[in-house]
């Protein structure tokens, strides 16, 4: 029996909102235009209508530890300077300066006495966003210009989440827990705050950056991209994501359905019940271990195949029970082994616009993406690998690994296999004949759900 | 007051002429810092980005003292400073200074704030 899952099961607001003024707008769930990915009108309506309005992840919280720790977060032709102004406080300021627009800072570092200087004509501010008066050459300009509240620094509004640093560059924006709602509800009880990165890469695709995190927002791909882990199964395998929902907020989440025609297979022996067989399930973690280099640590591993002689019908239930063992011998302390966190294991969590979580075990893989400075075909998409880290343990400042080509070996397989079909996928979006893309209504939906969103911030 | 020389675990002390004070410089901070943290205004336009090469002193004592610079230090001391750079080792900038003991080094203007 097929019964389509609603397209939005959480307090849906689409009907609400008048989203036909937006170009190459989405009027039916089920398809989403080409252009919104390559056409120049609709990069440059999200330039001018989205980015500047929209929560979005800045950085990570353990990239500042210290007071004067700064990070510039860019997107599209836009930059932010973040960085702890106190260690109680982070603020993000524009990055221009209040003379004549230069940008301040440039990378990531450390404003030095507490003082954030512009590199043209060496005016300064405080961490507060305050001038540090008396600006230098103040003498030379009318007094009219030159008052202190009209020369401090641009606020951005700042927000933390999940290890994360948020800016909205609106004031007016609502506030970050609102926007981000109701996704927090289901994963702070994971721990993903408490996790710190194990690595982190980047690379420059030549796809717009929707497409990018788009290839991540379903799970049924794995047969076609990632064929190795179906374990053989062919035509057999079942979409180990089978239950989507979309959210308000243009949020979205994947997991594994408890009554699914899935149950049974490698995915839903990872959590909670059923059956599953130590082999094929170890071998499968291997494999995303060996492939993906994350999610499944050598840690997580170790412990599957200390299982290995364990009945099939108790696997499940052992692993779990491992699992827990083993990471307090180590001193790391695991999310509370209830029932609806452990059913969160392995699920998937898009949040808008361009920000995604996947956690599994004491682990998670996030990602991020966003437009490359001006060309809406290229896009700058990161990737995360974080763990939860015995108590105590401060592992200091992650370090990244750097930007890397897409068949670069520097990124694991799976994640290749994924950045070729990207690609690939923006170069046919491009064809005459190709009127719309389609979309899984029962798979897909998150998709669409964002790009509605999206319409939402255009028509504005 | 001789500059001390780092043993039996005393912070390092810098002694900066022609004021005749004398700095605590803890491990992991600049000279610069350390005089900022002891309230003291240290010439500098760029603020610890070894940007202006402001903030340079001549070391006049305990330059085996002295961490070896890096080449951020090194090229702007070379790009910044020109003929003012002085015989290697000589000139360095505060925003880069860190040292394993005492030394004495001259730097006009700076002041208690």
């Amino acid at each position: 029996m097929t019964e389509v899952i609603p397209p939005v099961t959480y307090g849906d607001s689409s009907a609400e909102a008048n989203t036909s003024a937006a170009p190459f707008a989405i009027t039916d769930r089920s398809y989403i235009p080409p252009q919104r990915y390559f056409n120049r009108t609709f990069f440059e309506l999200e330039n001018e209508k989205l980015w500047p309005h929209v929560w979005q992840m800045a950085c990570r919280l353990e990239e500042i530890p210290n007071v004067g720790d700064y990070v510039e977060y860019w997107v599209a032709s836009y930059s932010v300077i973040v960085v702890r102004s106190s260690p109680t406080e982070i603020k993000a300021y524009q990055n221009a300066c209040r003379h004549r627009g230069t940008q301040l800072a440039q990378g990531c570092g450390s404003f030095r006495g507490a003082q954030i200087v512009c590199p043209f004509h060496a005016w300064r501010w405080n961490l507060d966003g305050s001038p540090s008066l008396p600006m230098y050459g103040s003498e030379g300009f009318e007094d009219r210009v030159m008052r202190p509240d009209d020369l401090r620094l641009v606020e951005c509004r700042v927000g933390t989440w999940a290890g994360c640093v948020f800016i909205n560059m609106d004031l007016n924006a609502p506030p970050l827990l609102e926007a981000l709602h109701p996704v927090p509800d289901f994963l702070d009880p994971l721990l993903i705050a408490d996790m710190r990165v194990d690595w982190w890469k980047a690379v420059r695709l030549k796809a717009n950056w929707k497409l990018a995190l788009e290839a991540f927002m379903e799970g049924w791909h794995v047969r076609g991209t990632h064929t190795q882990l179906t374990l053989g199964a062919g035509d057999d395998f079942r979409n180990p994501h089978d239950l989507q929902h979309s959210y308000e907020n243009g949020h979205a989440s994947l997991e594994k359905d408890p009554n699914s025609a899935a149950q049974g297979t490698v995915k839903s022996s990872l959590g909670l019940g059923g059956t599953a067989d130590p082999e094929q399930t170890i071998s499968y973690l291997r494999m995303v271990h060996e492939q993906l280099q994350t999610s499944v640590l050598a840690k997580d591993l170790h412990v599957a195949e200390s299982l290995r002689t364990c009945p099939p019908e108790q696997f499940s239930k052992n692993f779990v029970k491992s699992m827990y063992a083993w990471n307090a011998g180590a001193g790391i302390k695991l999310p509370d082994p209830d029932p609806a966190v452990l059913g969160l294991w392995s699920s998937q969590w898009f949040i808008f616009p361009s920000f995604k979580i996947h956690p599994l075990f004491g682990n998670a893989i996030t990602y991020r993406s966003r437009p490359d400075r001006d060309d809406p075909e290229y896009c700058y998409f990161e990737m995360w690998s974080l763990t939860l880290q015995p108590e105590g343990h401060d592992p200091g400042k992650p370090k990244f690994d750097g930007v890397f080509e897409f068949d670069d070996e520097a990124w694991p397989l799976i994640a290749r296999q994924d950045f070729g079909n990207i690609e690939r996928q923006q170069r046919g979006l491009h064809m005459p004949g190709l009127k719309s893309t389609r979309l899984a209504r029962k798979w897909e939906d998150g998709i669409a759900n964002s790009h509605i969103q999206l319409d939402r911030y255009l028509a504005r | 007051m001789d500059p001390q020389r780092g043993v039996g675990g005393a912070v390092p002390v810098v002694r900066v002429e022609p004021l005749g004070v004398t700095i605590e410089v803890s491990p992991g901070e600049t000279l610069i810092e350390a005089a900022w943290r002891e309230g003291f205004d240290w010439p500098t336009v760029c603020y610890g980005q070894a940007q202006c090469a402001v903030c340079h002193v001549r070391v006049l004592d305990g330059v085996e003292n002295l961490a070896p610079p890096e080449s951020e230090e090194e090229d702007a001391i070379r790009t910044l400073l020109g003929a003012r750079a002085g015989r290697l080792g000589e000139i360095r900038l505060a925003c880069r200074l860190e040292v394993t003991g005492g030394a004495v080094v001259e730097k006009r203007g700076v002041r208690r704030s």
